[in-house]
């Protein structure tokens, strides 16, 4: 369900990270959207120690970005650009797009055979019956190394040049996984962190690999297929849940994992695939505070953004952001709900 | 003995010389390892003869100059192990041999030796001090020299770089403090070496440590604070009183 609000100004969208815009990582804006006084206000990411406090915990993904376009070699001898967005029992479920801007999708062909850096990659052997944009791909290399060895970060449209991919990582960053950045949590910095931490508010991890948040297909974008994503609640965070007045997710992507691993009914440890759709009137039993960044208002993310906050509250929130030029996506500003 | 058990390390430079050593004295701990070195075959040596003693080792080729090989080798260590506990940044470029002076020294081999031995160990504590950090636990070991605090005629961009790093060393220090993270700069001491043969080859090896001798002051530094951020390795382990 899209919201009633008008296209977002294509110049609000953020085209490099705030460090490389002369601005600190953590000086971004932050809006505050308060439920309980229906009201929406404005402030600087840094200070965001003042809505929180002892007994609140900030519950991160620490999955690591990998760089996800992958250059491979096609057996005609053309260039693709493959963009994993689950990968799997050696398979990839990947997007195969030109390898240059606007990135439209390639057609693969079944049994076709892929290199990357001279060294075979794998050969095509279907498309996925669900989202049929994703090509399944036998992959024989290992993952990681061959993503770190010759891949790049995915890059959209509103961001130029390319940057590189520390850019992309967030403070708590730790395993590698994710084909987009959990941009959420990437406005903290560590002076901030151990300041917030030194006040009480506690810090737990999930882990969640993010996919693709396009297909490079408008008309398809719309439709919101969902995937699977790797995700993993560790027991210490769940004891964490345990302790914790408020627990604050830092993106949607840790409401995914705690939420996922809470469907019966209560928070457990939990290491596998998730699948979960959250959108409006989906019940809430672990995460009370969501920390997110902006995104299109076409995005599923708002759908996401709907099972905490009412229509009317969120179609003020984004027409203040809007009017007050707030900057969106990766690179962008804040927004918590509390 | 069985200090590191559990505990995953990361070295670079860990094909030969302290490198090297620091690797054997950590596996011998039973710490899991990730190792880095430039040169593939004399890596595999190292890491062939690790494992055949039991050590878990993950074997990374990779030029620390290179950003993308260092985000690599941190994404690889993660990706095999989950953590990091110590990271040991050891690899070092000496710079042109003989060694000239400053006067005679090519700029390009000064900057290199710079982003070697200062920004490549900047590099890679800051893509795994993270974890650290949120798990309250960890320690950075960079390895720095006596060149660093005395004056030496021709030991040019080498000491300057050594000097940066205690510097980083000494900052970063204070800015872990109460953070359960620690990092120190070690001085191993003038020690029987590739890297010694080129800059002093007329040495007697009989007067250098044995790479071996130092790389226990690495070993005692990562399981206990020695209260000081820059230690010489002989003062760790020379014998109380």
């Amino acid at each position: 369900m899209t919201l009633a609000v008008a296209a977002l100004p294509p110049e609000l969208r953020a085209s490099l990270p705030p460090e490389l815009r002369g601005l600190r990582r953590d000086r971004v804006r932050l809006m505050i959207v308060d439920r309980a006084a229906n009201e929406v206000r404005h402030t600087r990411f840094d200070r965001i120690g003042e809505h929180l406090g002892t007994g609140d915990l900030l519950v991160v993904n620490t999955s690591r970005t990998l760089p996800a376009a992958i250059p491979a070699l096609r057996a005609d001898g053309t260039l693709v650009q493959l963009r994993p967005c689950v990968r799997r029992d050696g398979e990839w479920h990947a997007l195969a797009v030109e390898p240059l801007p606007p990135h439209r999708n390639v057609p693969l062909v079944l049994g076709e055979r892929l290199t990357t850096a001279e060294l075979f990659l794998g050969v095509v052997v279907g498309r996925r019956a669900d989202i049929p944009l994703l090509w399944r791909i036998a992959v024989e290399l290992p993952d990681v190394a061959l993503m770190t060895g010759v891949g790049e970060p995915i890059r959209y449209s509103y961001v130029p040049e390319p940057v590189p991919l520390e850019h992309y990582q967030t403070i708590f960053a730790t395993r590698p996984g994710s084909a987009e950045t959990p941009s959420a949590g990437r406005a903290f910095s560590w002076e901030l962190a151990i300041a917030l931490r030194r006040e009480g508010v506690a810090l737990a991890e999930v882990v969640l690999h993010t996919g693709l948040s396009s297909y490079q297909d408008d008309e398809f974008d719309l439709e919101h297929r969902l995937y699977e994503e790797w995700s993993e609640v560790p027991e210490d965070t769940v004891r964490a849940v345990g302790r914790a007045a408020r627990v604050i997710a830092v993106g949607t992507t840790v409401v995914r994992a705690l939420e996922g691993a809470a469907r019966d009914g209560t928070l457990r440890p939990w290491r596998g695939w998730t699948d979960l759709a959250i959108r409006e009137g989906s019940p809430l039993r672990v995460a009370h505070c969501l920390l997110t960044g902006l995104h299109e208002p076409q995005a599923s993310h708002w759908d996401l953004l709907r099972a905490f906050v009412g229509a009317p509250l969120l179609e003020r929130a984004y027409a203040e952001a809007v009017e007050r030029r707030y900057l969106w996506h990766e690179f962008g500003d804040s927004m918590l709900i509390l | 003995m069985s200090g590191l058990r559990g505990k995953v390390a990361i070295v670079t430079g860990a094909s030969r010389g302290l490198g090297r050593a620091i690797a054997v004295s950590f596996a011998r701990e039973g710490a899991a390892l990730a190792l880095c070195a430039r040169g593939p075959d004399a890596l595999r040596v190292t890491v062939k003869e690790l494992r055949a003693a039991g050590a878990e080792v993950l074997e990374v080729v990779g030029d620390v100059r290179d950003a993308r090989d260092i985000e690599r080798l941190a994404a690889l260590t993660f990706d095999r192990f989950g953590r990091a506990d110590v990271l040991v940044n050891n690899a070092s470029e000496l710079g042109p041999t003989p060694l000239p002076l400053l006067a005679d020294y090519p700029p390009g081999a000064f900057a290199d030796v710079l982003r070697v031995n200062v920004e490549a160990a900047f590099r890679l504590t800051q893509a795994v001090i993270g974890d650290m950090l949120r798990r309250g636990s960890g320690v950075v070991l960079n390895v720095s020299s006596d060149v660093a605090v005395s004056g030496y005629p021709s030991w040019g961009a080498y000491a300057v770089s050594k000097a940066a790093l205690d510097a980083l060393t000494r900052t970063w220090a204070a800015e872990l403090v109460g953070t359960g993270v620690r990092i120190h700069a070690v001085d191993p001491g003038d020690m029987d070496t590739a890297m010694h043969r080129a800059a002093l080859p007329e040495d007697d090896p009989a007067s250098l440590l044995d790479p071996a001798y130092s790389a226990e002051a690495f070993v005692r530094l990562a399981l206990a604070d020695p209260g000081t951020d820059r230690v010489r390795a002989t003062d760790l382990l020379a014998p109380a009183g």
